[in-house]
């Protein structure tokens, strides 16, 4: 077994019990110190994981130009509050895989907050984000599902929808609720469902419109300068 | 920003205060720690932003009072009862509760926010990057790449403007949309196109052929590692000579702040005025400096 998956295994098996049983041990109740430092604990091993294959430089350049385009896409579309970062970030990932889709969201997550200020969310965002790419790659990089315009955007839709943006009103549940039950933690959630569902038509006209592009051309580049999966560990 | 005296110290001093106030502030739910810590979060806010900070200073009283009135609406836990409402009660307890939830809120707001003016991102690569060479040479190029794709987009949008073509402010949102997906496409060529190249360059360069060395502007001097070390006294001094329990529902149990518990209050407080004396103190110095001459 590798190093890097000895750790992850470790992590989840030993160190997130822990975490947990002693985290709700904490005097009040620490509801958002403990869950975020699980999600901490998630993020370290995929991100080391990362760093110990020592990445080539182009797959470092590649992922990092992806992350930058998911952050400056906000900007760049004339329309506000119309954001295509999630369409971006599972596009990523349905191009080179679940890892890069990974990074790609953590990586524009953690970049995109030095532009719009580090909060308490950083870390869910980080990991809200990077699922959300990994997701996309397991789906649709290995042909389980078909890279069709209209199921890239409804499974876009979806999961901004029902996944990723719930994990992060979440966030604000923990941190704003002094005691976690269901009565109290509806009126955040719905609170919070117009924003997502406004987000999930954002990544669903852009999976639909810019998809295919964008998948395009990444293959023009990749047979342009000859890289191959296996040369360059994409 | 302005010229803070902490923020010119070492970013692995600045990262351990904030590090170790933000856990604090999200960890303790004791009501004087929690006002200290709002007071001095509070203060280094303004002394960092200046006049534009107080905005977003009085803007905090407001999301206090809503956040800790709402919680006895969902929490009626409690016996000491103020006011009913259709037949529910509004309770002391729940209401001094939110008020702890609220406080641990702004105080979070606060600190990110000196945070986020302390320590920039060319600190916080340089901070990690000989821990994570891989993931910080990741993020400087992001947030180089950022400022340099939203300016070619800018050319790419004078240009289409200038054929006729560009969007315009009376264009459907269906026109703006495909406005804008043209942009986002070209801007992707380009940049994967240039990333190749970026590529090549760094590996003909002899990327990953050795130890990554980082640029490093700052040092530890003999007052940086004193801080750190006062930083982790102080921290240690704040558990081992204070109790902070402080329960709210079902019954009102705050450990008092005077007698035996105040050494790990005044731990607390020195712990948070750091960044504050470290300013005042230039301050004077300042002063000083100006009327010799």
């Amino acid at each position: 077994m590798k190093k890097s998956h000895i750790v992850m295994l470790l992590t989840f098996l030993l160190v997130i019990p822990a975490t947990l049983f002693f985290g709700l041990r904490l005097s009040g109740r620490a509801y958002y110190f403990t869950s975020t430092l699980v999600i901490i604990e998630i993020l370290i091993p995929f991100l080391l994981a990362f760093e110990r294959r020592k990445p080539q430089a182009r797959e470092l350049v590649v992922i990092a130009v992806l992350s930058a385009l998911a952050v400056a896409a906000r900007v760049v579309i004339p329309i506000p509050s119309f954001k295509a970062i999630f369409a971006i970030i599972m596009l990523s990932g349905i191009a080179f895989g679940p890892e890069a889709g990974f990074l790609v969201g953590a990586v524009s997550a953690f970049a995109s907050n030095f532009f719009y200020g580090q909060g308490a969310y950083t870390p869910w965002q980080m990991f809200a984000y990077g699922a959300g790419g990994m997701l996309a790659g397991f789906l649709f990089a290995k042909g389980r599902l078909p890279q069709k315009p209209i199921v890239m955007g409804v499974f876009g839709f979806l999961t901004t929808l029902l996944f990723v943006g719930p994990l992060l009103d979440t966030c604000s549940v923990f941190l704003t609720l002094p005691t976690i039950s269901l009565k109290a933690a509806w009126p955040l959630y719905i609170s919070g469902f117009p924003v997502n569902l406004s987000q999930g038509t954002c990544t669903f006209l852009t999976m639909l419109l810019f998809g295919n592009p964008l998948l395009e051309k990444l293959d023009r580049v990749k047979v342009q300068y000859g890289m191959t999966e296996e040369q360059d560990g994409l | 920003m302005r010229d803070d005296a902490f923020s010119k110290r070492h970013p692995a001093v600045n990262f351990a205060f904030f590090i170790g106030a933000i856990i604090c502030a999200v960890v303790i739910q004791h009501p004087a720690y929690l006002s200290a810590g709002m007071l001095c979060g509070g203060a280094y806010y303004l002394l960092l932003h200046g006049r534009r900070g107080v905005k977003m200073v009085l803007g905090m009283v407001p999301v206090f009072l809503v956040l800790t009135a709402m919680n006895p609406l969902f929490n009626t836990y409690g016996d000491r009862v103020l006011f009913r409402y259709f037949g529910r009660p509004y309770t002391l307890e729940a209401l001094l509760y939110g008020g702890a939830i609220a406080a641990i809120f702004v105080e979070m707001l606060l600190w990110f926010g000196c945070y986020n003016a302390v320590l920039t991102s060319d600190k916080f690569t340089s901070l990690f990057g000989k821990l994570i060479p891989a993931l910080s040479l990741l993020l400087v190029m992001v947030l180089r790449m950022i400022p340099n794709l939203l300016r070619k987009g800018a050319q790419i949008t004078e240009a289409r403007n200038a054929i006729g073509r560009g969007a315009a402010e009376q264009d459907t949102v269906k026109g703006k949309l495909g406005e804008g997906m043209t942009l986002l496409g070209a801007l992707t060529s380009w940049a994967l196109e240039g990333s190749v190249v970026t590529a090549d360059s760094m590996r003909s360069r002899g990327y990953g052929s050795g130890k990554r060395s980082s640029f490093m502007i700052y040092t530890m001097t003999g007052l940086d590692w004193g801080l750190l070390a006062a930083l982790a006294v102080l921290l240690v001094g704040m558990i081992v000579l204070g109790d902070r329990t402080a329960a709210f529902t079902p019954v009102l149990n705050i450990a008092p702040i005077g007698g035996r518990n105040l050494p790990g209050f005044l731990c607390y407080l020195c712990y948070l005025l750091i960044p504050i004396a470290l300013h005042i103190k230039e301050a004077i110095q300042w002063r000083i400096s100006i009327s010799k001459i």
